[in-house]
């Protein structure tokens, strides 16, 4: 009895003597900005919001070596929460459960969602947005109202394997392409062996629209209505599956990878359709590749196509320290910031004075891939990628169509039909 | 029946002999045993064959190869000797290998040059190349790029030759060329040093002291991650990587490392709750009778019916306001991003006590004789006494089953600690830091190292698992019947 009633009160007493131990570090952290506090004005603590993985350590980076030392003037104490998994679900239960960061991340993708749920505050006349290219503020840009201010963005652009051009003693692509040239090329480059191909292409979305806006199509009218029967869009399917039927192109899945860039590092595509994030991809797994990068082919339309994928910062309505927010947001996306986030090398700043940074011009292949992508942004048909309300159910029917058309299971008219009317359901439903 | 009185009664009404009824019966044993076997393997295959060939998998430099080979160079004795020695000439490390001031690493490459092919000397770079993806995209690093110096590459040998290239005999040499790479003058410890070797069009790789991490450009480049690997960083590259390239962008800790400690403490605090908490009320459900006793028993039951997602919401909100504010007396304002938070807060199968683990005690209670604890009283013991010193060691054997389910249930726990810790990075348990791992790699195509990272938290309880077999089917047994 004597023994347990010890062992007991031993567990007690070790209990009491751990918690806060264990809560140490915490509470260190606490304390510690509280003695500059006194010097200064009242601490606020300013929650973000936003994607795991990298984007953690990229913050702390930012905070340490960029903006930490003003914010800390100011007395604002930054705590930056990665939402792992599903970020959009994930966001959509804090926004409901009013658990929400004072800023968050707001993907272009679901960003017609994000807003219609009332709780994004328009930074109209709070924060100035006429430094930041065009086309990103009109991506979060709502009956007049601007929502978010972009933190980096991609577009696309082609990305040739030099060596294979040149044992095909086939031009590089260049600006000049128009898509029969380059389709030209391309069924050239093809030539020269069983298993090569001139270009990578998969049965998506995400890169077929680039193509589709090339050739003048629209993804809504002014009613929120898709189109897939419009002609120009035809047109644009015929071209980009057209080369997969031919042989002359590949999807990536044929070739056992799961996108274009696995299948360009293999070395038996010549062209791959991608953004800026093939450039850390080809750096790990094929660092010698000889790789040139140029924007996207003119279309019929005679101008170029592209998407804008993008992530803003977004301030909640609900925020108790909208002051403050509004100045993290705006040392986040100061040019200092984006500075420091292009020349490590980590993503494209969304600042339009920065398209003159050296870094962009110092002709290594990664800075030439970095200044078309940066250029593609105001080049031609340029849309966010985003399906209004519907979210990115929105897209399912076309990708099927362009698989069963690619496989040559079903004609191009039987397949945009079905996707028509399968489109037209999603966008009923979501009215 | 047996075997010998089958054969009698078949031999008697049909007109087989004996001898072929014996054959026919010793084929059917046979066929049967056979039949069974395959069975057994064939499931074996399935269940143990993928986690074999994510183990295969994780050791190549590309674990996606399609179609995925077994010709791993990693596995080659040959390139461990070399690793090794590469990593001691390198950083003095023949283990993990790297790249400190006086370094000195000779190496050698052999071509094939076919006759019509004229071979220049190759070309031998240091390349400035971080990690493209990943923490290791963030981190500050040195380059050996840098530091490194590379000798004037020779040719060391030269031997007239034949091979056959698709079918056809071509006629050429083979030639072997060296180098050396060191690093002269002071400077810090680099982890790795990559090299690439550009050789003419035309000839073909055949081999070098160290296999080539990747053939590229159609095989002009042969292209090394590191050149002083060491053995593990050889073998194990991305295991080495796990621990050494994911690391506290604030704290510069390896993440990984931190995050196996908190699952190992969240395991034992857990463990320790549950076999005190869990026997305790086992015995008080098997031993004394009380008013209410079959209705407490019947919610302990139910409890266990109920999903934690049900009870989570107010649970984190309990967690985040520090019990009621409780915390504060300890000033700590909420547990979340705490260990804490993940052991108190827990419900249903994440908590301190669980409703199966009663439930098992309470079986193997019951199945001890009164008359053992009978004998106690008249000895002079108190009821405490009884529970502490008679009944709880005699249940060992359950003891271990619990030990092992809560270990196991604690390990893989998922959901509860996605909810509670957030940030920072380090304050994770295993499985979210692996979820964060497929979120920071997985989307650059690196699924190496997401693949050795999910090995590497296997092995424990693979490990628990065949050390402690008997309790887990025992845990079975005692939860479905009673003695």
């Amino acid at each position: 009895m004597k023994k347990l009633v010890k062992m007991l009160t031993a567990v007690l007493l070790v209990t009491l003597i751990a918690l806060p131990l264990f809560a140490g570090g915490k509470q260190e952290k606490q304390t510690a900005p509280a003695s500059v506090e006194t010097a200064s004005k009242k601490e606020v603590q300013i929650r973000i919001m936003g994607y795991g993985g990298q984007d953690p350590a990229v913050v702390v980076r930012l905070l340490d070596e960029v903006i930490g030392e003003g914010l800390e003037k100011e007395g604002i104490k930054l705590s930056y929460e990665p939402l792992e998994g599903d970020y959009n679900a994930a966001l959509f239960n804090a926004l409901s459960a009013g658990t929400a960061a004072d800023i968050f991340y707001i993907p272009v993708e679901t960003a017609p969602g994000i807003i219609a749920t009332g709780k994004v505050l328009p930074l109209n006349g709070l924060v100035d947005t006429s430094p930041f290219i065009d086309s990103l503020v009109e991506a979060y840009t709502f009956n007049g109202k601007i929502y978010g201010i972009a933190k980096d963005f991609n577009t696309l652009a082609l990305h040739y394997n030099k060596d294979l051009f040149d044992k095909a003693g086939v031009a590089y692509p260049d600006e000049n392409d128009n898509w029969d040239t380059l389709r030209e090329k391309i069924g050239k480059l093809a030539g020269i062996g069983d298993n090569i191909y001139g270009i990578s292409l998969p049965a998506d979305y995400a890169r077929f629209g680039a193509f589709a806006f090339a050739a003048g199509w629209k993804p809504f009218d002014e009613k929120g209505n898709t189109n897939l029967l419009d002609p120009k869009f035809k047109t644009a399917v015929e071209y980009y599956t057209g080369m997969v039927r031919e042989g002359i192109a590949v999807q990536p899945s044929d070739l056992g990878q799961g996108w274009t860039g696995g299948a360009f590092a293999t070395e038996q595509v010549g062209i791959a359709v991608e953004g800026a994030w093939i450039l850390g991809f080809l750096r790990n797994e094929a660092p010698n590749i000889q790789y040139g990068t140029t924007f996207m082919p003119v279309g019929p339309s005679g101008e170029r196509g592209n998407f804008l994928y993008t992530v803003a910062y977004g301030i909640n309505t609900d925020s108790p320290n909208r002051e403050a927010a509004v100045k993290v947001l705006e040392a986040l996306t100061s040019e200092e910031a984006q500075q420091f986030v292009l020349e490590q090398g980590l993503a494209i700043p969304s600042r339009k004075a920065l398209v003159d940074n050296p870094f962009l011009k110092k002709g290594t292949p990664e800075a030439e891939a970095n200044r078309v992508v940066f250029e593609g942004s105001r080049m031609g048909f340029v849309y966010g990628y985003q399906f209004g309300k519907v979210g990115t159910d929105w897209f399912r029917p076309i990708n099927s169509a362009l698989a069963t058309i690619m496989t040559g299971e079903k004609d191009i008219d039987t397949a945009l039909k079905q996707a028509q009317s399968e489109i037209e359901a999603l966008i009923e439903r979501a009215k | 029946m047996d075997d010998a009185a089958a054969l009698q009664s078949i031999q008697a009404t049909t007109r087989y002999t004996s001898e072929e009824m014996r054959a026919w019966v010793a084929r059917r044993r046979w066929a049967l045993a056979g039949i069974i076997y395959t069975i057994m393997i064939a499931a074996a295959i399935v269940f143990v064959g993928p986690l074999l060939f994510s183990a295969l998998s994780s050791l190549k430099t590309n674990p996606l190869e399609y179609p995925p080979g077994l010709n791993i160079p990693q596995l080659y004795p040959s390139n461990w000797i070399a690793a090794a020695r590469l990593g001691r000439l390198g950083g003095g490390n023949p283990l993990l290998g790297g790249f400190k001031p006086g370094a000195r690493i000779p190496f050698r490459i052999t071509y094939f040059v076919p006759e019509d092919v004229s071979a220049e000397l190759p070309e031998v770079i240091v390349p400035r190349r971080r990690p493209g993806a990943g923490l290791g995209a963030v981190m500050k690093i040195d380059y050996a790029a840098d530091y490194a110096h590379v000798s004037p590459v020779m040719e060391a040998e030269r031997a007239p030759s034949a091979i056959s290239i698709d079918g056809e005999r071509v006629r050429g040499e083979y030639i072997t060329y060296s180098f050396t790479v060191s690093y002269p003058g002071e400077g810090p410890p680099i982890d790795r040093v990559p090299v690439d070797i550009t050789s003419s069009p035309g000839v073909i790789y055949v081999s070098s002291t160290l296999t080539a991490s990747r053939i590229e450009r159609l095989g002009r480049v042969a292209s090394y991650d590191n050149l002083a690997p060491g053995f593990f960083g050889y073998v194990f590259r991305n295991y080495v990587r796990v621990f050494k390239e994911a690391r506290s962008v604030s704290t510069g800790k390896s993440l990984f490392f931190s995050w196996t400690l908190n699952s190992g403490l969240y395991a034992i605090a857990r463990i320790i709750t549950n076999l005190l908490f869990a026997t305790m009320a086992g015995y008080a459900l098997a031993r004394f009778n009380f008013r209410g006793k079959t209705f407490i028993f019947m919610l302990v039951l139910f409890s266990q019916m109920v999903p934690g997602q049900v009870t989570f919401i107010s649970n984190y909100l309990v967690i985040r306001d520090g019990i009621f504010g409780l915390t504060r007396l300890f000033g700590v304002r909420s547990l979340l991003n705490s260990l804490w938070g993940v052991i108190i807060g827990g419900a249903g199968s994440s908590a301190m006590i669980e409703a199966s683990k009663v439930f098992i005690m309470k079986q193997f209670f019951e199945s001890i004789p009164r008359e053992v604890e009978e004998a106690a009283m008249i000895d002079g013991t108190t009821q405490l006494q009884r529970y502490w010193r008679v009944v709880f060691p005699m249940a060992r054997p359950a003891l271990g089953a619990v030990t092992i389910l809560t270990f196991q249930g604690a390990w893989n726990d998922f959901f509860w600690p996605l909810v509670v810790l957030t940030s920072p990075e380090d304050i994770k348990t295993l499985p979210i830091g692996l979820l964060s791992f497929r979120q920071t790699y997985g989307a650059a195509g690196d699924w190496g190292l997401i693949l050795s990272g999910a090995i590497l938290s296997a092995i424990p309880v693979i490990i628990i698992f065949f050390v402690f077999q008997k309790y887990f089917l025992e845990g079975v047994s005692f939860g479905g019947s009673k003695k």
